[in-house]
């Protein structure tokens, strides 16, 4: 038996350092003209080290031909052959033989990684399937699951970039099946592939090798996480995602700040699907994480030096970023809910909201289940931090008052927070969509808000927060966000006009209005029309022009703030005819606009046939009342 | 308008020397606005296509008559954007692209004739007209961090700002500069730097008004961006891995991230709701979207490597410049529900339209009755206790308007499907009575059952409205209309005959009127005497 010598054994264990030095570090100093340098030099190594291994242990009893294969198997079709049995069969891996077909085994896997990092893919390919038919061979074992799980992570890698991914996704869905049952079945720290050929002295600690492996395996999880987004398995991605942010955070691989960026953003995916359990879960797992990564620093130590500058900066934008996601998490537990209770006119609907009353306590006991077989995150000293302040948030969506008030005033603790860091001087369109939040946060408690007098103060505080930032706006950098907030300024004007007007009836019970109100009533249509023909007018040339064309994104916009001026100047109440007649001349002509439009383009029926239809009626329509008012008019004079 | 898409050019370059070196292969190609990119490595794998607004073919030269010059670009995309900006809008020119994919060459050029670039001859093409005021923003190293002022506009912080009053000025400047920036890449190791030039014209228009003597000013700024390599920054500036394109695999964890904001993004793209993503953009993209958030009108130009050895880089400046050929400003307008005034106004138009069902009796009685038979068409007040003579026994029948308008939680569809049907009874009714709905819908005839001679009575109040026909009997007949506001009267005519008399008692106060105005009639009676069947 021809057996390495030590020496031998230390030369081949220099090299292979070597190798890794020239990969890992040497490489990313290489010139341009020369990208590869390194990774030429570390694969001759590689091979050198193979042929060593080859001729020492050759005619141990075992006919091998595992390097030069090629002829054993065609190369195709490239799956992953060892999906079963690779618990059951082989030689152990700690058998010599194991353990050479790992060594053997563990050098095609540099080697085809080199040949993929040089853009040799085919040749890494088969390097590495040379690593997988060595393993085929053998049992998985401590010594050699390590190998397993890297050689199908790479395998996945290289057949993603070929959009196979079906057969990317089989190689690393084997890897995690493996590692599970390692897990099950063993479990015991595996020795890294480093270890093969390092000198007993330098072997690594348990808690190393744990740290390797469990991190490769995360990796796994990522890939997968990609391979599903590919594949348009989002809910899948997003589990893995999940899956990945978890173990990272279990194993102590992570840094806080990203970390908890990273949970925040995919809290937003599950917001986006309703799943708002989830969505907390993320949202207080990102903000006891981001807590780890310390106090920010005053503003005085940032004037001290530049990396205390850029560390407040990063703490403080980060921090708020997470805030801004626990806005969102607020408003669209509102905005669900009011979908979910109102009836077609938009009001609470009461039946409804009695039914998901009954249906609720259903819904407590799955939250429970839930829970329980969540994904949850945390490390043994945050565990109890995040589910403390999940407790602080609820996560059903309300169906009173009461509890749209507690997720209302959740939300507002974070807008106050994020615009100490988005303030509007140097963030302005962060500021305002933050202003923006909080308007429609007010605007979804108000719809549970049944005193109409508080309702309507709820919507005076919208036009409070957004009007003067409207008027101040430069619109010539800001056109976009301004138009935005016209027209929330016109819908809340309107909203609180209605509003007026029900409590009026209802306090009247007759058709006389009295002075005081009319004139409320009024000057609310007129705001609300003047915000209405605002945002029209800025969609005007510089010179005034109104466009011949509207866009496609304004194009909606455009025809219902013409449609609602209309509507608008016809509710003007005023007991002088002229003006009458002047309101409902404004009325007809936005009424007659419309139909223009969409007589002159018709491919924009489509967007507003309602308003459409109804504009054609009013605009058929109105010159009778005119004509009749002229009428009036005539006769009285 | 505003909102609208940036324009984006792409423009190969020849081979420099490096590349004529190292014998390159050009890997682009370009037809019309088409811009072709092949694999060198994987000929079989099929070229790339993109489309722009312009792909221009630098890459030989001025003998190819294919060749686009710097006139031309000039011609194409400065001169469109000076004109931008002297209608006022707020103008941006972008140059994008691997260091040494010739944006300088295309942004600044050479000082030579006709090797000018779209700075020098925007300048001079100002020059001639106006120069008021030029800032040079010159950022040499450190992070792009781009701020938002609420009047002044975005800006980039801590740029060196350089006021220049000539062309000669901005000359030099652009020279300083872009030494600043060299210097700055060879101390940071090339690959690494990110030094940008932003550079700014603010234009002042003033116009004097003769009559009044006031003066008016319209001021627009023309940024000129010449971004230092490819801009890998992410937002927070702090170096990112590029993600990769398409189906590959991102091997770092550190790149964790965007793939969880690319779900997020996925889904909320698909249900339009509102959240918040950290990393969504690249200082670029913002770049971008604040000049298309504005009122503004944005221009990027990508050079690109022709060389074979620089595929990669080259591809990922397409695929850039194809995203922003879709960057539209996200500033859509979140409409509330109008469902509350849909309803409302729907029964605005039903109560006008009862009015017009009143009225429309007239406007569509005459052309009938001139051929057919005598009508007559009233309105008649509300409370009035109509008498026309013992012998007339009006015929009543409601409208459908209240339960219409009470049926408010119907659907559109619903509701007017609803109408259709009662249109139909309502017509049959009618029919029965006499009366007749044209076939296109609102508009009423008055079919007088023939041979018959009648009045109809119309109500002012719709709410109220009752239609009432009433026969005219053969014979002299004598009515008392105490209390009728406004009648109208058409012409009777007998159906046949063609005769047929009109009296009225007391002044005579019952004239014939035109088509368009109803006749008014006052308090007092009303004779009619039907000649037809005498």
């Amino acid at each position: 038996m021809a057996s390495l010598s030590s020496d031998e054994w230390r030369a081949i264990c220099d090299k292979f350092t070597n190798a890794q030095n020239l990969t890992d570090v040497e490489s990313r100093k290489d010139p341009d003209n020369d990208p590869f340098r390194s990774k030429y030099k570390a694969r001759e190594l590689l091979r050198e080290i193979y042929c060593s291994l080859k001729n020492f242990e050759a005619g141990d009893g075992e006919e091998d031909s595992g390097g030069e294969s090629g002829d054993q198997r065609p190369k195709e079709p490239p799956v992953d052959g060892q999906r079963e049995d690779v618990f059951g069969q082989g030689f152990s891996g700690d058998s010599p033989a194991g353990l050479r077909a790992a060594k053997l085994g563990a050098v095609e896997y540099y080697l085809g990684v080199n040949h993929v990092d040089t853009e040799e893919l085919s040749a890494g390919q088969e390097h590495l399937m040379n690593c997988m038919k060595l393993l085929e061979r053998c049992r998985v074992s401590s010594e050699n699951v390590s190998l397993f799980i890297h050689v199908r992570n790479q395998l996945g890698i290289l057949w993603a970039g070929r959009d196979e991914t079906e057969t990317a996704q089989g190689f690393l869905e084997t890897a995690e099946s493996i590692y599970q049952r390692y897990m099950k079945e063993d479990g015991s720290p595996p020795t890294d592939m480093t270890e093969y050929f390092t000198t007993e002295e330098k072997l690594l600690t348990h808690q190393e090798r744990t740290k390797r492996f469990e991190l490769a395996y995360t990796h796994t999880m990522y890939y997968l996480a990609q391979v599903y987004k590919n594949l348009g398995e989002t809910e899948r991605a997003a589990t893995y995602c999940h899956s990945t942010l978890q173990r990272q955070l279990q194993l102590n691989q992570f840094s806080p700040m990203e970390w908890a960026l990273n949970a925040a953003t995919l809290s937003q995916y599950y917001i986006t699907k309703g799943r708002y359990m989830e969505g907390r879960h993320c949202l207080a797992a990102a903000t006891v994480i981001s807590g780890l990564a310390g106090e920010v620093p005053s503003e005085a130590a940032a004037q001290e030096s530049e990396t205390e500058c850029e560390r407040r900066e990063q703490l403080r934008q980060k921090r708020a970023e997470i805030a801004r996601c626990w806005i969102k998490y607020g408003l669209n537990l509102l905005q669900d809910a009011k979908k979910l209770l109102e009836d077609n006119i938009g009001e609470l609907d009461s039946d409804r909201q009695e039914e998901l009353k009954r249906a609720r306590r259903r819904e407590e006991e799955e939250e429970e289940k839930g829970r329980k077989s969540a994904l949850l995150f945390g490390s043994e000293d945050t565990f109890d931090s995040i589910a403390s302040l999940e407790e602080k948030v609820p996560c059903l969506l309300p169906l009173d008052f009461t509890e749209a008030r507690a997720v209302f005033l959740v939300g507002q603790t974070y807008v106050t927070q994020a615009k100490e860091y988005f303030q509007m001087d140097g963030y302005v369109t962060d500021h305002i969509e933050i202003l923006q939040d909080h308007s429609s946060m007010f605007r979804g408690l108000a719809f549970f808000e049944e005193d109409l007098e508080r309702r309507c103060k709820m919507h005076k505080r919208r036009v409070d927060m957004l009007e003067p930032v409207c008027n101040d706006l430069n619109s010539q950098y800001y056109l976009m966000i301004r138009r935005q907030m016209m027209f929330e300024l016109a819908e809340t004007y309107n909203e609180m006009m209605d509003l007026k007007l029900t409590l009026a009836n209802r306090q009247a019970d007759t058709e006389s209005l009295d002075n005081h109100t009319i004139k409320k009533f009024n000057s609310l249509c007129s705001a609300s029309a003047k915000y209405f023909q605002m945002f029209l007018d800025s969609l005007c040339s510089p010179e005034g022009k109104s466009p011949e064309h509207l866009e496609e994104e304004v194009l909606r916009p455009a025809l219902v703030a013409r449609f609602r001026v209309a509507r608008l100047h016809s509710q003007l109440i005023s007991s002088v005819p002229t003006m009458q007649l002047d309101n409902l001349n404004r009325s007809l002509e936005n009424y007659k606009y419309v139909v223009e439009y969409c007589d002159a383009h018709p491919e924009a029926v489509a967007a507003v046939e309602t308003e459409l239809e109804l504009s054609r009626e009013m605009a058929g329509l109105l010159p009778l009342k005119i004509n009749r008012l002229k009428a009036r008019m005539a006769e009285n004079n | 308008m505003a909102g609208a898409s940036v324009k984006v050019a792409v423009r190969v370059r020849p081979f420099n020397s490096r590349e004529t070196g190292r014998n390159a292969k050009c890997v682009i190609q370009m037809q019309g606005n088409t811009t072709c990119i092949s694999n060198p490595k994987q000929p079989k794998d099929g070229a790339k296509n993109f489309t722009f607004d312009y792909s221009y073919w630098s890459h030989t030269t001025a003998d190819d008559p294919s060749f686009a010059c710097q006139k031309q670009v000039y011609k194409d995309i400065g001169e469109e954007m000076l004109l931008h900006a002297f209608e006022g809008y707020n103008v941006c020119i972008f140059a994008y692209g691997q260091t040494g994919g010739g944006k300088s060459y295309t942004m600044m050029g050479k000082q030579e004739p006709g090797q000018e670039g779209i700075i020098p001859q925007l300048c001079e093409d100002f020059d001639r007209r106006f120069i008021d005021r030029c800032l040079l923003h010159l950022q040499s190293q450190g992070t792009l961090r781009v701020r938002e002022h609420p009047i002044l506009g975005p800006y980039v912080e801590d740029l060196s700002k350089l006021a220049v009053t000539g062309f000669n000025d901005i000359q030099d400047l652009m020279d300083a500069g872009n030494k600043a920036r060299t210097v700055a890449a060879t101390n940071m190791n090339e690959t690494s730097s990110r030094s940008h030039a932003v550079f700014t014209i603010v234009f002042t228009q003033k116009r004097r008004d003769q009559m009044t003597s006031l003066d008016t000013e319209k001021v627009s700024k023309i940024s000129l961006v010449d971004l230092a390599g490819s801009e890998r920054a992410d937002s927070s500036g702090a170096k990112g891995t590029r993600l990769k394109e398409g189906a590959n695999i991102n091997k770092s964890l550190t790149t964790l991230g965007k793939v969880i904001s690319a779900l997020a993004e996925m889904q909320s793209n698909k249900k339009r709701k509102s959240d918040f993503i950290p990393y969504r953009d690249s200082v670029l993209t913002w770049l971008l979207k604040e000049n298309l958030g504005g009122n503004s009108r944005t221009a990027m130009i990508a050079a690109l490597s022709p060389a074979d050895i620089n595929y990669e880089e080259t591809l990922s400046t397409l695929r850039y410049a194809d995203r922003a050929k879709q960057i539209r400003c996200n500033a859509v307008i979140n409409e509330d529900p109008n469902a509350k005034l849909i309803r409302e106004l729907k029964a605005e138009v039903e109560r006008l339209r009862n009015l017009l069902f009143s009225q429309g009796l007239q406007d569509s009685l005459r052309p009938l009755s001139s051929e057919q038979s005598p009508t007559v068409a009233a309105m008649i007040s509300p409370l009035a206790p109509v008498s026309i003579g013992r012998e007339l026994q009006p015929r009543l029948f409601g409208c459908e308007t209240e339960k219409i308008i009470a049926e408010l939680n119907e659907t559109w569809e619903e509701k007017l499907r609803k109408t259709e049907s009662i249109r139909l009874e309502r017509e049959s009714l009618l029919a029965e009575m006499g009366v007749s709905i044209k076939e296109d819908g609102g508009t009423l005839g008055v079919f007088s059952p023939k041979g018959t001679p009648h009045l109809v009575n119309l109500n002012e109040d719709p709410l109220m409205s009752e239609c009432l026909l009433y026969y005219i009997k053969e014979g002299f007949t004598r009515s008392h209309l105490s209390l009728i506001n406004h009648l109208t009267v058409s012409e009777l005519r007998a159906p046949s005959a063609g005769q047929c008399d009109r009296q009225t008692a007391d002044q005579s106060d019952l004239r014939s009127v035109s088509s368009e105005r109803p006749l008014l009639v006052g308090p007092q009676q009303l004779q009619l005497r039907n000649n037809l069947h005498r």
